[in-house]
């Protein structure tokens, strides 16, 4: 469903996702994420996480859910601006996050 | 307001008088203003180009013809008054009503071509039509209304049925647009215009403006696509606003396109050169095209800019990395400048082609050059335009009437995107209400269901949809 890439001495985070997000595999991923975002953060202090950045490869994903997006919005809010990134969406993907006015806030590429 | 109702006031006496024409009266006008206006193309064009100082005398001819003889020819059979059609089978008769006054504004960059347009497909509808011209183009679209009014007259058209509003006070203007006697407002041009015509609570069909992207695909051929693309853009010094804005092609063809454009004589500037042009081309703070490079020549664009282009340059081009404020020459400008991506693959590509979408053109359109339809799908499925055309230069791809079978239209629907009611292109149906007169032809399947059923609460969905299919 996903695998981290997680790179201390450059503090980023890869989020490599595959297949369909939807709601179902959204809900699981959003308590997944939290929990890994919990074991980066030094002492399970949340705000550590701010130093990082977190990158969502998508290339292997065929279909996101409303619930993904969300999830992709909260893993932005973890970090400052400019830190997160979604790389290699598929088009229509991209259109979907266009859609939805994400694509500039969540730095779609 | 005074003045306000007293144009309106003509306007519905006009419209009164013209809902008893019947469709023979009404052609016979259509046909005297048709080529009143066509005769006067030349005269027109030139008039157009000395006063608002843009564009090309010739290509302004070309685009009368458009507005004249094409929507002509689009439009002539076509019935627009009383019965317009009637099914024996479904037992429906479609009447067209006129709506009335139909208060009309036309842009500076097609002013004679627009208003001539405007004035063919409101009195093929019967409907009365006020003109508020841009006010750097008052005299020209002044004198097409006047060509246009006089031919009109003496086919037998009510008094009034075309009229001026002065131009100048948009406070005027919007209280005309806002007149409870305006049936529809027909707007043409920038997104505030469009906005204050939505706004003023009268119906209307505004159609604002594009950032058209090109996808050159690999399966394209290029040295083809190339020759169309500057015969779009360098057309009236790429006024039109389904003009080619940026070109997007992938790396693997990317140095094959670019000598191409060289060859056929456009102009690929330094990054230098890039910046010089982008600050007269573009304001920074409004991310919009200068209003004083519109239609104008690429000498004029390098005088202004303050570079020097080889002699005979018919398109700059700028190569750009990214899309928005931080690449202003990816905005929408209405003359010679084109933003010339090279993405990586297929699909950054259109990625880059969404984007460029998306920055100010949502709804307008796109353009494609490939031999391959699955691309073609592909490509305009994730495009929001209302016209994607193939293989076609988009200046007149788009219009339509030459290149393809879309009605001939000066007025560009936008769909919801662009904040319009419509895609289409804008023609004699938008203008009339279709009145149905329906039959009475009974609905056996629903009148064979025994109706105590759905007062049961034992039938469910299966049980009713049995009884609605079940043969009687």
């Amino acid at each position: 469903m996903f695998d981290f890439d997680f790179n201390p001495e450059e503090k980023q985070l890869t989020c490599i996702f595959k297949g369909r997000m939807d709601t179902v595999v959204s809900s699981q991923l959003m308590a997944e994420l939290d929990s890994k975002y919990i074991s980066l953060s030094e002492n399970e202090d949340k705000n550590a996480l701010l130093e990082f950045s977190i990158i969502f490869d998508i290339k292997e994903v065929n279909f996101i859910s409303s619930s993904f997006i969300r999830i992709c919005v909260a893993a932005k809010k973890r970090v400052k601006d400019g830190k997160f990134s979604i790389i290699n969406s598929d088009p229509f993907i991209k259109k979907t996050f266009k859609i939805a006015g994400l694509d500039d806030i969540l730095n779609v590429i | 307001m005074e003045r306000a109702n007293d144009i309106l006031e003509k306007a519905v006496f006009a419209a009164a008088e013209f809902q008893e024409f019947n469709q023979e009266q009404t052609n016979k006008v259509v046909e005297a203003v048709y080529r009143a206006a066509l005769n006067a193309r030349i005269s027109l064009a030139k008039m157009a180009v000395e006063e608002t100082g843009i564009g090309i005398w010739q290509d302004k001819v070309w685009k009368n013809v458009i507005g004249t003889q094409l929507v002509y020819e689009n439009i002539k059979d076509e019935k627009t008054v009383g019965i317009i059609s009637q099914d024996a089978v479904t037992g429906i008769s479609e009447i067209a009503q006129p709506l009335g006054p139909i208060f009309a504004v036309t842009p500076v960059t097609n002013p004679t071509s627009t208003a001539i347009y405007k004035i063919l497909i409101c009195l093929k509808t019967r409907n009365p039509i006020i003109i508020s011209a841009h006010r750097n183009a008052v005299r020209s679209t002044g004198e097409a209304a006047r060509i246009c009014y006089e031919a009109a007259l003496a086919a037998g058209a009510p008094e009034d049925c075309i009229q001026m509003i002065p131009a100048g006070s948009r406070d005027f203007t919007q209280m005309v647009m806002a007149h409870p006697r305006v049936a529809l407002i027909l707007a043409t041009g920038g997104t505030g215009l469009v906005k204050a015509a939505y706004s003023s609570g009268n119906p209307a069909i505004g159609v604002g403006p594009g950032n058209v992207p090109v996808f050159i695909d690999e399966s394209a051929d290029i040295p083809y696509a190339i020759s169309s693309i500057i015969k779009s853009k360098t057309f009236d010094n790429g006024t039109v606003c389904a003009s080619e804005q940026s070109v997007i092609v992938e790396e693997k063809i990317a140095e094959k396109v670019r000598k191409e454009f060289e060859r056929q004589h456009c102009y690929f500037l330094s990054h230098e050169e890039a910046l010089k042009v982008e600050k007269i081309a573009v304001v920074k703070d409004s991310m919009s095209m200068s209003p004083f490079i519109v239609g104008q020549s690429v000498a004029t664009i390098a005088e202004k800019a303050g570079i020097t282009v080889p002699e005979g340059t018919k398109i700059l081009l700028a190569e750009l990395s990214g899309v928005g404020k931080e690449h202003l020459l990816s905005v929408e400008i209405l003359a010679p400048i084109l933003a010339f991506y090279t993405a990586k693959d297929y699909h950054s590509a259109i990625k880059l082609c969404i984007d460029l979408n998306y920055l100010g053109g949502i709804g307008h359109s796109a353009g494609i050059y490939a031999n391959d339809d699955k691309r073609v799908m592909e490509f305009s499925q994730l495009i929001n335009a209302g016209r994607i055309v193939v293989n076609t230069p988009t200046s007149q791809g788009a219009v339509g009437g030459t290149y393809n079978m879309l009605p001939p239209s000066l007025t560009l629907g936008c769909g919801t995107g662009g904040k319009n009611i419509t895609t289409e292109n804008i023609t004699v149906k938008h203008l009339i209400n279709i009145q149905r007169v329906c039959n009475r032809k009974m609905n056996d399947r629903f009148f064979g269901i025994d109706t105590e059923k759905y007062l049961d609460e034992n039938c469910d969905e299966t049980d009713l949809r049995y009884e609605y299919h079940k043969n009687h």
